[in-house]
């Protein structure tokens, strides 16, 4: 017995390295793919320039070359990575705060609320004061507003509950749905409209070291405060009245842990629009292989969402000849049967009574 | 460790739970509480462990009210293993357990090599070694009651709350768990539905009705026909066997 649980702890020790590396291989490799031709060589000779300022490489520290690896692919395969990782994570964390499997990072509504943000920002010109990426930044506004007022409805006349946060969610996302509905029907503007579908699908063409430099800290902050809060988050998925016999008081940390969650995907709304499944299937991918025990799923799915999105994004650039596939669209054509084969095999329920 | 409850009153709605009830266990005593179905067995412990708070009413473990102490500190004295264990997720049972470690530990403080053998112990206590790797979801209802009191016997606290811990056991488990409790050397309030059970193993009885206390006393003083009939409406008889042990018959 003592023997299976080295097997189990070298297994994931062993896991968790290949990530690591698959990470860095995937970082690597995607910055190669895309429309414009460019050898290897090219390649990572611009990276080693920039990175090392090495002399003889010095030809490559401008033009054309420069400007697709260094300004339009890394900071993208940059922002793939850091997105990949914060839904990952965030959805692992929604899971646990309100008890149930089928949540995703927008579960609280955080999805339409961004996307009423970005309604308003388009067809209105809401924030167009706000410069360069107004659509985003209202977006962003709009996510915050909207998981806050359902935090804040859910601990209203007495303390939140799992099950009143899914249907505030529910509710305050049928109501933002319905606005942003209601003003595409009103202006009636036909490209405005495309530019809004577009954005609810997805996208990490706007990617800029900018937005790296916006998205990749916050990531790293929020994931690594969650790692240390495994053990409560073991102890949310027991529920409130255990937990309180273990020594923990979920009420509080659930709405830190909100908060927390809802800021990183705010941002990642910012900088790329919705994209979904990645926060729902990764979490429960990560639970078949290795449990449920978060002191393992949070650094597990962080590093598989992370390589999952930069893949994700590699295929939208190749797929279509000289166009680019909405990020948000892939990933629902790849993670629905990835869902739906979830659903169907017996031996996984999250638990629960089978 | 002593707990004390001081005239807890708890309302539903216009429905009054608890009455005003007061109980008091002495140090290292096995207190037993018993009454029919709703008459508010769970509802007292619930207030004991923290989960309801009362109307009105205070508790007291060693003399310190239980809303002056964190949850951390108050699941640092007492354990519960309470009686609905249906959990929606899939842990292994070693993980069920560890949890118990959780009152002790700090913030950012890993679980170390102690942790994991006072895990193994009080997996061998229940004896429930055998299925540590196992996924908890898979046991039997027996099998994951036995895993929640290994997981309060690595809480390591000076007070059990037992909600009724025989169910689901069969009675060869039933006298085991007893029996481990028994052998503790701990506080210990139990809710108890079998009448044998709970005279078999009580230093004292409180019996609850319709939310007031009817009784207290050793086994002997308080479970007479004549209560019994007064609490549950049915004709029992005691008799006492050649070991002097006393057992309750129902007509």
């Amino acid at each position: 017995m003592k023997k299976e649980k080295v097997v189990r702890t070298s297994m994931y020790a062993a896991v968790l390295i290949f990530l690591i590396l698959f990470l860095v291989f995937s970082v690597l490799a995607a910055v190669t793919f895309g429309n414009a031709d460019l050898s290897l060589k090219d390649v990572y000779s611009v990276i080693l320039y920039k990175l090392f300022h090495i002399k003889s490489l010095a030809a490559y520290g401008e033009g054309a070359i420069h400007d697709v690896v260094w300004l339009i692919r890394l900071p993208r395969v940059l922002l793939a990575l850091a997105i990949g990782m914060a839904l990952s994570v965030c959805g692992v964390v929604m899971q646990a705060i309100v008890q149930n499997p089928l949540a995703d990072p927008y579960v609280l509504g955080i999805s339409s609320g961004a996307s009423l943000g970005a309604t308003l920002a388009i067809m209105l010109g809401i924030g167009s004061f706000l410069g360069g990426n107004s659509v985003g930044i209202c977006a962003f506004m709009g996510a915050m507003l909207t998981s806050f007022a359902v935090i804040a409805i859910a601990n209203m006349g007495g303390k939140a509950t799992s099950a009143k946060l899914i249907l505030a969610g529910m509710a305050i996302s049928a109501v933002c749905s319905a606005f942003s509905n209601f003003v595409i029907y009103i202006t009636n503007d036909k490209n405005a409209a495309t530019e809004v579908m577009k954005w609810n699908m997805g996208s990490l063409a706007g990617a800029s070291w900018a937005r790296v430099s916006a998205m990749m800290p916050v990531t790293l902050v929020c994931v690594l405060l969650f790692l240390t809060q495994y053990r409560s988050l073991n102890l949310m998925l027991l529920g409130d009245e255990v937990s309180i016999t273990l020594g923990t008081d979920l009420h509080r940390l659930r709405t830190v842990y909100l908060v927390v969650a809802s800021v990183m995907i705010g941002f990642a709304v910012y900088c790329a629009g919705v994209i979904g499944f990645v926060g729902l299937v990764i979490p429960h991918v990560v639970r078949i292989l290795f449990g449920t025990d978060h002191s393992r799923l949070i650094p597990l799915g962080a590093l598989l969402g992370a390589s999952f999105l930069i893949w994700c994004d590699v295929a939208c650039r190749v797929i279509l000849k000289n166009s680019e596939m909405p990020l948000g669209v892939l990933v629902s054509i790849i993670g629905a049967p990835c869902f739906i084969y979830l659903l169907v095999k017996k031996s996984y329920g999250f638990g629960g009574r089978k | 460790m002593r707990i004390t409850t001081e005239d807890i009153r708890v309302g539903f709605h216009t429905r009054q739970i608890l009455k005003g009830i007061s109980v008091d266990s002495g140090n290292k005593e096995l207190v037993g509480i018993i009454g029919p179905n709703g008459s508010g067995k769970s509802t007292l412990l619930k207030c004991i462990y923290r989960v309801l708070k009362a109307d009105s009413g205070a508790v007291y473990l060693d003399g310190d009210e239980l809303y002056s102490m964190n949850a951390k500190s108050s699941a640092k004295k007492m354990a519960v293993v309470a009686q609905h264990n249906y959990y929606n997720f899939d842990f292994s049972v070693r993980e069920v357990v560890l949890m118990g470690r959780a009152p002790h530990k700090k913030a950012l403080e890993r679980d170390n090599a102690k942790d994991y053998q006072i895990v193994e112990e009080a997996l061998q206590r229940v004896q429930m070694e055998q299925f540590a790797d196992r996924s908890f979801s898979t046991l039997s209802g027996g099998e994951q009651q036995r895993v929640i009191l290994a997981r309060a016997l690595a809480q390591q606290t000076p007070a059990l709350i037992l909600d009724e811990p025989t169910n689901h056991l069969d009675i060869t488990h039933q006298i085991m768990l007893m029996e481990l409790v028994k052998t503790l050397d701990v506080t210990v309030i139990s809710a108890i539905h079998d009448l044998n059970i709970a005279a078999a193993y009580c230093d004292r009885i409180y019996i609850l009705k319709d939310g007031v206390l009817e009784a207290c006393g050793t086994p002997a003083e308080v479970l007479t026909p004549e209560m019994i009939k007064k609490i549950y409406k049915v004709d029992a008889e005691v008799a006492y066997d050649s070991l002097g042990k006393m057992h309750i018959l129902f007509l």
